[in-house]
């Protein structure tokens, strides 16, 4: 396991130290360790088992997914241990659920900031990746690897305090932010968090600037009636309709193995329902074939990106703009064109 | 007691297509190839626990996997 390090955002209460980075804000004595498992009390503030990475992948932005975040390219992935949610389908909780039941040990190396920047100028990545857990937990590996130079990407659950957003938000450069529910005793059963923590951080990082996608795993029995679709359809097109929305398809996994797999055609309705609610940009990653991944300018219909699984052809834009109706297609399509997201 | 190592990419042996035909999710693939250094079983599943069952009832301690994200 990785080793003990000093943490940010805490304030000290009688004798010990309350955690500021997520809103469990748990209040930690010397030792206790939070609900995160992976931050504890110490004599002087929190410590951290989050500056480490037991991967390091190359591989395509799409997989985080981030569809309109220079497309095509790969990204350097790091995991470290922990999350503040305890979802209970989550794929990955042999890892995402360190120290709680169903999580395991692993293996976790310190991360040095500047070789894992220049593995990224070496391959020509498009940036840094902390996806596979909960990366606000890792906010003080993020600053770090921020300062570098190198874009920081999130495939983030927005569990984050407004004091963590503010920290957060000049350092991440792109997002996908999970938004599973917005009824809170939906989201409360599912995750062990309330939802409005997580719409702050969608609208608030849009509003600093980063580029932010939302995923929504459709899951049959819990958020998949029309209604409840068509709610957080709304929630995210309230926010901007221009951030890409993804419907990811329900594996049965972990503590939620007693119901069916996604099927196809209840994908196809809610992206309907999506599209219907005014956002832009809906995509779902297989279940739909092609269609599913392509972007459509949202003036002409035109395809303007076309993508297979985890990869995409050179967008067809000029500047930013459908070639056919020179509609801004909201996105960072490249270094010439970060200024389209603003 | 099985290790999980986490990599990059394996190949999928179910195709999105093979969804709609399998509602409940119960489809599983296995390919078995001898290789130089023994037998390598590669599994995919619509249900992560069945192809997890498959491989520990099989004897196989230590899987690679593929995360989500």
């Amino acid at each position: 396991m990785s080793e003990w390090t000093p943490a940010v955002l805490s304030t000290a209460e009688a004798g010990r130290h309350r955690c500021d980075l997520c809103p469990h804000r748990c209040r930690l004595g010397p030792g206790q360790v939070g609900y995160c498992q992976v931050r504890r009390g110490a004599e002087a503030g929190l410590e951290t088992l989050t500056f480490a990475s037991s991967v390091e992948h190359l591989d395509a932005v799409e997989r985080k997914p981030l569809y309109h975040w220079h497309p095509g390219r790969r990204v350097l992935t790091l995991a470290a241990p922990g999350c503040s949610f305890r979802c209970d389908y989550c794929i990955n909780f042999r890892i995402s659920q360190y120290g709680r039941p169903g999580g395991q040990d692993w293996d976790a190396t310190p991360v040095d900031p500047a070789a894992a920047a220049r593995k990224v100028a070496d391959t020509g990545a498009a940036g840094i990746a902390l996806s596979y857990t909960e990366p606000s937990l890792a906010i003080e590996l993020t600053l770090a690897l921020a300062a570098t130079g190198t874009p920081v990407v999130w495939k983030s659950n927005g569990y984050l305090t407004p004091e963590a957003l503010a920290l957060a938000a000049p350092a991440v450069a792109a997002l996908n932010i999970d938004l599973k529910a917005v009824h809170d005793d939906d989201h409360r059963r599912l995750t062990g968090g309330e939802v409005a923590p997580v719409l702050a951080a969608i609208a608030g990082f849009r509003a600093a600037g980063a580029w932010v996608e939302v995923s929504t795993p459709l899951i049959p029995g819990f958020n998949d009636h029309p209604d409840q679709v068509a709610a957080i359809a709304a929630a995210v097109a309230a926010i901007d309709p221009a951030m890409p929305w993804h419907l990811l398809r329900f594996s049965p996994a972990y503590r939620m193995t007693d119901r069916d797999p996604t099927s196809p055609t209840a994908l196809e309705d809610a992206a309907a329902i999506g599209r219907a609610a005014g956002l832009h940009y809906v995509y779902v990653e297989r279940a739909l074939g092609p269609a599913g991944r392509e972007t459509r300018c949202p003036g002409c219909a035109a395809v303007v990106v076309r993508r297979d699984i985890w990869s995409a052809e050179p967008p067809l834009l000029h500047a930013g703009r459908c070639p056919e109706c020179r509609t801004r297609i909201a996105g960072v399509w490249g270094n010439d064109d970060r200024a389209s997201v603003r | 007691m099985t290790e999980h190592r986490y990599v990059e990419s394996l190949p999928d042996l179910i195709s999105p297509d093979e969804y709609a035909d399998h509602p409940d999710g119960a489809l599983v693939r296995l390919r078995i190839t001898v290789t130089g250094n023994g037998v390598e079983v590669l599994g995919d599943a619509m249900r992560p626990e069945h192809v997890e069952a498959l491989l520990a009832a099989a004897g196989l301690r230590n899987i690679q996997q593929m995360l989500c994200g």
